[in-house]
């Protein structure tokens, strides 16, 4: 299940350099997706069957609008009812979906080729303006977009032939077709404006969509990859409750879940007919000091708090080992991209209050705000709390309700918790969390060096160049950047034992939120 | 959680049958039936738990002390561990505290406060008292919980806001049952006496009939201790309630749920620890001599 | 008669101040939580310009005051405005959830009342004996454990081990009352367990009330059974206590059930309410308040209507 970093074959690297093209895909065009499929289809899954999947949150705040999607329940069943130009593979590379290739000879002006053929849920057929619409959509202030950001990049889009459409990007990005593959950049129909209901050419269609309750979706028999998907309905509900959650799956009433507590897995596997998916992923929460208050802005400070910050005693009480140890850098050991030789960083409450009182911070008292907002942060904040005493520094918890923590405690305090979900490049997550002017550079941290290799890496078409500089970055934000961070947290979810087809796409849970059109129900 | 009122409230509302009040006064001193000397042993223990424990408790409440999560009762941890491998013997008497303590507090405010408002209403004007019902009804009209949550919400689960929180939730109740009492003694003679005698409104408040409250008060401060005692657990269930590491007794249960699957002790001590506490305080108070309990 | 009439009027008046109130207070205490609607929806998404946009889509650009009298002026002419966070109309989203909270009440009281009455009748009749205090103390300890453990416990039980019923309450696709029992039976349950105790303590104080009246200790010494004195003069006569008692748990049943509704993913009104103040949707959360605030006034007022009707000396005045 852990995927070792991969680099690309070299084979593809010389190829890419001969032809100076850009290309989105591996492997040519839609047979990647087939092939995929024949494998699948030799394992023989059934058609057919009714399954009950529970994600973590549901509210009145649930929407049907990609654009909007703003919890994992949202990204779930948008991958039900939508495709996107392209889908994300275990290693998150990207693979063709509505687009069957995607090209640029500069990595700014992408010309996307579209598949032939394919219907919405209603009938019409997908085209250019279609995708036009979807895209353009995401920059307009007015949409309420989770993206606005990162659509912000894209200059222009146009359709330019039948079944072909350009995008224009404001500055180089050879990360867009994996851009593209994540559920905000889902295909809608043209002119789609109030998600009432959704029409999508996804494998499901949308039945019934209750926000706060339930979404039901029934199998889309027009879908574009042939035989897929498997299941006749899927009804996806949201839990906030974990242990609700697991007791009805237990119960029989639920076939899939995610967000399962590492308290419940020995539980789970020890029942007869369920068994649990755990996905090492990019997932941390991470203490967060601020470089625009005192005392988190001092270097002797923030390297303190790294020192005591105990890894071990996290990865063992607060995850039960269901963790992967993190070094204070924010790219997990699965992607390409990790760097290998920064020595990690060790418990170490000498060095912890060495640093503490060479700063002069001896006897500050300092509130540390944590919410279940973020994943465990209580937790891991008690036991901060506890090893900082010991180093002779007085940490108050300040536990603060989920309700509202990311727009009111996050980043405006100077010691708060984080909770950052993986991101499909290193480049989205640099971009988004460390470079300096971003709105939620998490610390406030300001290195003129990281945000130049973050610029050059973006555009840099040389693979090996590209690794060496986000080794570099890694390396920059492990020694001075105000973040700490303990643990990579593993996804964990969890299911009926009939369930088959699962594998893992370590973007999130349910198999990247993607597991729709993949899994089939055995009888 | 409780209803807003509790059914002890209502019961004195239509109290306009003549002689309840009379019945109140007129009350034997008994000594208490085994069930209350049952009932006054469990509360006494817990707070003589909430007053002396935390001097003589084994480890900090916040320390990590084993490293197994949902250890089993033994020598050394005569309770077991926590979720995280703290101690639970520990915990729960830090976190009698918090529960005797705050729902201790916040019952005194919410009977005390309601006491006065309602003797107030009763004495002042019309408009005083139309007023003071509006509000108070107000109150009670919107559900305790999420009146709680909007609470947190607003202002932090600060100990003196969750004290505020919980007694303001349960002052109209207080208040509700205190008018309906106050409004039938001030038609008692000797109440009109004094008021013919020229007494101060003060004086006819405070000398006549406060003193013929405090029994009936009394009883609905207990069941009012009792759902507070239960609010605070349910607001923990939301992830609200008292900061950490520190947790009252119905944070220890919810945040050791996951343990009740496997019988682990860290969350069956603080469940008996709860019910042990509600329901001795209530014995206690069923059994203190009523006007029912005379025949 | 006239005096019901007079009283329902009198009540009625003082219902729609005391509504009036409660928006107010709700209002305010919203308005003082941090953040608003558009950051919250944005989350950890929130860049100032994202937010300003939003704020300008909802109206939240407008002053509050403004806001507050727009959803009021729309309240009072039937159409409480459209919700923040998905744009429906509050109607909309209110008649979805409405119908199933009265459902769970409404299953709740069947079972409970009935439940709370044996205990308490049972209680006052053999007062001081074995059976009054074990029901007594059955019944403290029913209300004396949180519910969300009863919750939990049952699940565990009845649904993951012994597999009787469903540890989830979901949408009824074929209704049938097999699929009823076995979805409502826990919510059932737990909430049973948090009213039960109640009704039943309070019938049991006003029956023992009635036993205590010379009219009963009389029948008594002409040696009519206990049984037939509770059950013929007693009960008739303490009914204005128990149906407030019953009233004020109905109330309880529609507003309180936030924990039973989390556990059980139970989609009633009482989780819209707090998604409400999760996400800062103020005409969804005054909307529900008004509702839970009616709900108890109106359900008082039939309670002390009751007790009039029931009381020969209260209906002559």
């Amino acid at each position: 299940m852990n995927h070792s970093p991969t680099t690309k074959a070299p084979a593809q690297d010389a190829g890419l350099s001969r032809r100076q093209v850009l290309r989105g895909f591996a492997a040519a065009g839609a047979l990647a997706a087939t092939s995929q499929f024949s494998v699948a289809r030799a394992e023989g899954p059934r058609v057919g069957g009714r399954i009950r999947v529970a994600s973590v949150l549901s509210s009145i705040a649930d929407t049907l609008d990609p654009a909007r999607g703003a919890l994992s329940t949202d990204y779930t069943r948008h991958y039900m009812i939508y495709s996107g130009l392209t889908q994300f593979d275990s290693r998150l590379e990207a693979k063709p979906g509505l687009a069957t290739s995607i090209e640029s000879d500069d990595a700014t002006l992408w010309t996307v080729k579209l598949r032939a053929g394919v219907e919405f849920h209603d009938g019409k057929p997908l085209t250019p303006a279609d995708v036009v619409y979807s895209l353009l959509r995401l920059k307009d202030p007015a949409t309420g977009s989770q993206v606005l950001a990162i659509a912000s990049q894209i200059a222009d889009v146009r359709a330019t032939g039948p079944l072909e459409v350009q995008i224009r990007l404001s500055a180089p990005n050879v990360d867009l077709p994996v851009i593209l593959a994540d559920s905000h950049f889902l295909i809608v129909q043209y002119g789609a404006a109030d998600f009432r209901t959704a029409i999508g050419t996804g494998p499901y269609s949308c039945v019934d969509f209750n926000p706060g309750v339930r979404t039901l979706a029934r199998r889309n028999p027009n879908y574009w990859k042939p035989g897929k998907p498997y299941l006749e309905q899927i009804e996806l509900v949201g839990i906030s409750d974990e242990s609700s959650r697991v007791n009805a799956m237990l119960a029989g009433d639920l076939q899939l879940i995610n967000g399962v507590n590492p308290r419940s897995v020995q539980r789970i596997r020890s029942s007869s007919g369920y068994t649990v998916h755990e996905t090492p992923s990019g997932l941390y929460t991470d203490l967060v000091m601020r470089q625009d208050s005192r005392p988190t802005n001092d270097p002797d400070f923030v390297l303190a708090m790294k020192y005591l910050l105990n890894r071990d005693e996290i990865l063992q009480a607060v995850f039960l080992g269901h963790a992967v140890l993190a070094n204070d850098q924010p790219v997990p050991p699965s992607s390409r991209y990790y760097c290998p030789d920064i020595p990690q960083r060790q418990y170490d409450p000498d060095k912890g209050r060495f640093l503490l009182r060479k700063a002069g911070l001896g006897q500050t008292h300092l509130a540390m705000y944590a919410s279940p907002a973020a994943e465990r942060s209580v937790d891991i904040a008690t036991l901060v709390q506890e090893s900082a005493t010991s180093a002779g520094l007085a940490l108050q918890v300040n536990r603060v309700p989920a309700d509202g923590y990311w727009s009111n405690c996050w980043m405006k305090h100077p010691l708060t918790f984080g909770n950052i979900n993986p991101r499909p490049t290193v480049d989205m997550l640099f971009s988004t969390f460390f470079q300096s002017d971003s709105p939620l550079n998490e610390s406030g941290w300001r290195d003129a060096r990281f945000d130049a290799l973050l610029l050059s890496a973006r555009s840099e078409r040389n693979e090996s160049r590209r690794k060496q500089m986000y080794w570099d970055m890694q390396k920059r934000v492990h020694e001075s950047c105000g973040v700490g961070i303990p643990a990579f947290i593993n996804l964990i979810d969890a299911c009926d034992r009939r369930l088959k087809g699962y594998f893992p796409i370590p973007i999130g849970g349910l198999m990247g939120y993607n597991f729709a059109e993949h899994v089939w129900l055995d009888d | 959680m409780s209803p807003f009122v509790t059914p002890e409230t209502r019961s004195e509302i239509p109290a306009t049958k003549p002689g309840a009040a009379a019945t109140v006064t007129g009350r034997k001193r008994k000594s208490l039936p085994l069930s209350g000397r049952i009932g006054l042993v469990m509360v006494l223990f817990w707070v003589a738990v909430a007053l002396v424990g935390p001097l003589i408790a084994p480890h900090a409440p916040g320390a990590v002390v084993s490293n197994k999560v949902f250890g089993p009762m033994s020598l050394r941890f005569p309770m077991g561990t926590d979720y995280l491998g703290r101690d639970m013997l520990s915990r729960v008497i830090f976190g009698a505290q918090y529960t005797v303590g705050l729902a201790l507090a916040a019952a005194v405010m919410a009977s005390a406060s309601g006491t006065v408002l309602g003797l107030l209403a009763t004495i002042s004007g019309r408009w005083v008292e139309e007023i003071l019902s509006r509000l108070l009804d107000a109150l009670i009209c919107v559900p305790s919980t999420i009146f709680a949550l909007v609470m947190v919400a607003a202002f932090g689960s600060s100990l003196p806001f969750l004290l505020l929180t919980a007694a303001l939730s349960y002052v109209a109740g207080a208040f509700r049952i205190a008018r309906s009492l106050a409004v039938n003694l001030s038609v008692q003679e000797y109440v009109q006496a004094a008021r013919v005698r020229g007494e101060g409104r003060l004086h006819i408040a405070c000398v006549e009939m406060l003193p013929n409250m405090i029994h009936p008060m009394l009883a609905d401060f207990g069941l009012r201790f009792m759902f507070i005692v239960l609010m605070l657990s349910g607001l923990s269930f939301l992830g609200l309630g008292v900061q950490p590491p520190a947790a009252d007794l119905g944070s220890l249960i919810r945040e050791n749920l996951s343990g009740l699957d496997n019988g682990a002790p860290a969350v069956l001590l603080p469940a008996i620890a709860v019910a042990t506490l509600t329901i001795g305080v209530n014995l206690l108070i069923d059994s203190l001599p009523q006007r029912g309990d005379d025949a | 008669m006239q005096v019901i009439l007079r009283l329902i009027l009198k009540r009625l008046a003082a219902a729609a101040l005391t509504l009036l109130l409660v928006s107010v207070i709700v209002f305010t205490i919203t308005s003082l939580l941090p953040g608003d609607a558009a950051q919250t929806a944005l989350g950890q998404n929130a860049t100032p310009a994202a937010v300003a946009a939003l704020r300008l889509k909802l109206g939240l650009d407008e002053p509050a005051i403004l806001r507050y009298l727009h959803w009021l002026s729309g309240l009072l002419s039937g159409h409480p405005g459209y919700s923040y966070s998905d744009g429906l109309p509050v109607s909309a989203l209110i008649a979805k959830r409405l119908p199933e909270s009265l459902l769970l009440a409404a299953a709740t009281a069947v079972v409970s009342v009935p439940i709370a009455l044996t205990f308490g009748i049972l209680a006052a009749m053999y007062r001081g004996s074995m059976l009054d205090r074990t029901l007594s103390t059955t019944a403290l300890a029913m209300v004396a454990v949180p519910e969300f453990l009863v919750a939990t416990v049952g699940v565990l039980i009845f649904a993951v081990k012994l597999r009787w019923v469903s540890a989830l309450t979901f949408e009824l696709d074929h209704p049938s009352l097999r699929e009823f029992l076995r979805g409502y039976t826990l919510p059932v349950l737990s909430l049973c367990f948090a009213v039960v105790a109640q009704m039943a303590r309070m019938t049991r104080a006003a029956i023992v009330d009635q036993l205590r009246q010379p009219y009963a200790e009389m029948a008594a010494l002409k040696g009519v059974s206990t049984s037939r004195i509770v059950l013929t003069h007693a009960l008739p006569n303490a009914v204005g206590p128990i149906v407030n008692a019953i009233a004020l748990s109905l109330s309880f049943l529609l507003g309180g059930t936030i924990i039973v509704e989390t556990i059980f993913d139970y989609p009633g009104i009482a989780r819209l309410m707090v998604d409400a103040v999760s996400y800062r949707d103020m005409p969804v959360l005054q909307t529900c308040a008004m509702i839970f605030s009616a709900a108890y006034l109106g359900l008082v007022l039939i309670a002390d209507v009751c007790a009039i009707l029931s009381n020969p000396k209260l209906r002559r005045q």
